[in-house]
């Protein structure tokens, strides 16, 4: 790929943004435009199947791998906000695809071209600067599956360290589970909220005015404990700070 | 013990409501997880040992009956006697035989999750034998009648106020506050027990399959005691715990303690190579060695064989959050916390214990520091797949599941499900998060809210703004 041309990016904007939050979609495209992505949103994209692979449904989370695989282009990079949809997409197909040598393939190949948007940025495009404006205290949470399944810890900081306004505040055990866990917080809901709770703990000690994450699971999760509960501190996708504090498109 | 482990969901709810439980958990886990991440970052070799040990571990169970034979005939020309039991109920046999055959009336314990397996105090206490456990921790839970709930701190779940109410209860000990007082009361109690005991029964961390030796690493001097002092030692062991060379010892020694309390090494490694031999100044006149099956030559054929790579440490309960939460004896058997959660159903059968795979957030902190590199949150999501496999999941999950991929295998169905829902949610909610889901996911709910559906999905709103050229 040229890098002084444009850089074509898929962007997968997942299933939980489309339906819940169209603002991290939009968010993301205008920070990958600003650094000089051409972004194409396959429309016929649905979910990457890491509910029922996650859940031990292996049969249907093929199904939905299948159809992801289908979706995207077979080169190019497919970016994502969503820590924990590229690692399913990175580290749960080819465990899907093991005995099916040619979805294999395809599977493989498609898990060397996605990433998490900030560490496309950083770690791809190269931003130092995200030219984005923000004001606010913030903290950051590690989503499990972008700390530990993609291995991003320093880019998100990179980036929240550079906006002009942001005062970034690290909360002690950032990369501990929030308790979110996808099927786990239906399925054991009680013990999901006692790990919550402690995350929110950890949260509000830092007195930050933000809690941000790359992941819309731990945000809905954080989040609906934030709204249920009053606490001061609004939850935030890292890529609505990186537009520059944009929650349109709700 | 008897598995409860079906009862996970129930076991749990009743720990989350328990305050004192809930403040030791905080209290100790949080402890051995600072001093564990200090240990690792203070050995530099920490990460190739790591390598080290999960690769010696790896290719000693790919030829475990080798290794396994060589053990059994070092062990035996020292003078030990090796049984192999099959079953749990095998195991329990042999052991009464055991103490039958030496005539045991007393016997004392240091701590062993094998043991706990096979149940082995119920069956020597049938047979006639006093059992009494020497660990202290041990020592309290079988004062209190309850089974451990830590791999390495079975009575991590309770306070000194608690310990100090059953020792009054049990033992007519006054009240104290004071840890070293209790620790005197324990060590007073048990010193007789010591002097009088036929025979000690231990477990054993490393079976050493070049000189026949079993190894235990220990804190409290019980284990040693126990094994030299009685005129029998019984020791009890999976056969995963052979490692095939002395030299292999050192590499799990610099792991084992780190991982597990976060110290640079136990207080007692004790090396113990068959029994007293003339002119020696102390060492047991009789030494038995029972080696478990007990399931493991199963898991070893399949693709779970590397759960047996497990020295446990105790590593992975601790920075687990569920475990943090419930404690260990949520998990409903001997094995708790991730390495619980895929060691019981492999042991147990899946059936047994089937809520276990399930006890898990997938947050991977297990897999970051398991000292011999098992790949937990893999195995994790493997046994749920082989409960769908299976059959053992609910109808309810198999069909929601199905209509999730119904609806997700077509973006134009999507949509229109979606179109329907956002009209359903936005006339309920207004825009507002949603405070009620109805079942199954009730429970969300119940201490959170949900956000609302946007009024237009993104991929709508995108055509919109962008056009259909994708």
């Amino acid at each position: 790929m040229d890098p002084k041309g444009p850089i074509p990016v898929s962007l997968f904007f997942t299933c939980l943004a489309d339906a819940f939050a169209p603002g991290v979609g939009f968010a993301a495209v205008e920070v990958l435009e600003r650094f000089g992505a051409t972004v194409r949103v396959p429309l016929s994209q649905t979910c990457c199947g890491q509910p029922a692979f996650n859940s031990g449904n292996r049969k249907e989370a093929r199904a939905m791998a299948r159809k992801f695989l289908l979706s995207f282009p077979e080169d190019g990079y497919i970016v994502t906000p969503s820590g924990s949809c590229a690692a399913m997409v990175k580290h749960g197909y080819p465990a899907l695809f093991r005995d099916d040598p040619r979805t294999l393939a395809l599977a493989r190949s498609a898990g060397e071209r996605i990433f998490e948007l900030s560490q496309f940025l950083v770690s791809v495009l190269g931003v130092t600067d995200p030219k984005s404006a923000f004001a606010g205290k913030v903290t950051y949470h590690d989503s499990c599956h972008l700390r530990r399944g993609l291995g991003v810890y320093e880019q998100p900081r990179e980036l929240l360290r550079a906006i002009p306004g942001v005062e970034f505040v690290e909360m002690e055990e950032s990369d501990r589970c929030c308790g979110f866990g996808g099927v786990f917080s239906v399925k054991h809901p009680h013990i999901s909220c006692r790990i919550t709770e402690r995350k929110i703990e950890r949260i509000l000690a830092t007195g930050a005015s933000y809690v941000t994450t790359g992941d819309l699971g731990c945000l809905m999760n954080i989040g609906g404990m934030i709204s249920r509960y009053g606490y001061p501190v609004k939850a935030i996708h890292i890529a609505e700070i990186l537009a520059g504090g944009s929650e349109g498109g709700r | 013990m008897e598995p409860n482990a079906n009862a996970f969901a129930r076991n749990a709810r009743k720990a989350l409501s328990d305050r004192t439980l809930q403040e030791a958990l905080g209290r100790t886990t949080g402890r051995f997880v600072a001093h564990r991440d200090a240990a690792a970052a203070a050995f530099p070799g920490f990460e190739a040992t790591r390598e080290r040990a999960s690769a010696i571990k790896r290719e000693t169970l790919a030829r475990l009956g080798t290794h396994l034979a060589r053990f059994i005939e070092e062990a035996e020309r020292r003078g030990a006697v090796v049984h192999v039991a099959r079953d749990a109920a095998q195991a329990r046999a042999i052991a009464a035989r055991i103490a039958a055959d030496e005539g045991i009336t007393h016997a004392v314990k240091s701590k062993s999750m094998a043991a706990e397996e096979i149940s082995l105090n119920d069956a020597l206490q049938a047979a006639g034998v006093e059992v009494v456990e020497s660990d202290l921790g041990e020592f309290i839970i079988q004062l209190a009648g309850e089974p451990p709930s830590h791999i390495i701190a079975p009575a991590v779940h309770k306070t000194r106020e608690e310990v100090s109410r059953l020792f009054e209860r049990k033992l007519g000990e006054p009240p104290t506050d004071s840890i070293p007082e209790l620790v005197g009361m324990a060590r007073k109690h048990l010193r007789a027990k010591f002097l009088s005991a036929g025979m000690g029964v231990s477990g054993a961390n490393f079976l050493i399959a070049d000189t026949g030796s079993v190894v235990l690493v220990t804190n409290e001097g019980n284990g040693r005691m126990g094994t030299i002092l009685p005129r029998v030692h019984l020791a009890v062991a999976g056969i995963e715990k052979v490692i095939p060379r002395m030299a292999d010892l050192p590499a799990f020694l610099r792991l084992l303690p780190r991982s597990a309390s976060g110290q640079t090494i136990s207080s007692y490694v004790s090396v113990l190579t068959g029994t007293r031999r003339p002119g020696d100044a102390e060492g047991p006149e009789r030494m038995h060695i029972l080696l478990l099956d007990c399931g493991r030559s199963a898991i070893l054929e399949g693709k779970y064989r590397e759960v047996l790579k497990c020295v446990r440490c105790g590593a992975c309960l601790n920075v687990c959050p569920v475990y943090q939460s419930v404690g260990g004896h949520a998990y409903g058997w001997v094995y708790s916390g991730p390495i619980g959660a895929v060691l019981n159903p492999l042991l147990l059968g899946l059936p047994e214990a089937a809520p276990l795979p399930g006890a898990s957030t997938l947050c991977g902190a297990c897999a970051d520091v398991c000292p011999v590199k098992i790949p937990l949150p893999e195995f994790l999501l493997e046994l749920r797949a082989d409960e769908r496999e299976q059959g053992l999941k609910t109808p309810g999950e198999i069909a929601g599941m199905k209509g999730y991929a119904a609806v997700m295998r077509r973006a134009g169905l999507l949509e229109a499900v979606e179109r329907i829902l956002g009209v359903v949610v936005q006339f309920f909610t207004k825009g507002n998060p949603v405070a009620g889901l109805p079942y199954p996911f009730s429970g969300w709910t119940e201490r959170r809210d949900f956000p609302a559906a946007a009024k237009q999905p993104f991929r709508k709103q995108w055509k919109i703004r962008r056009g259909v050229r994708g």
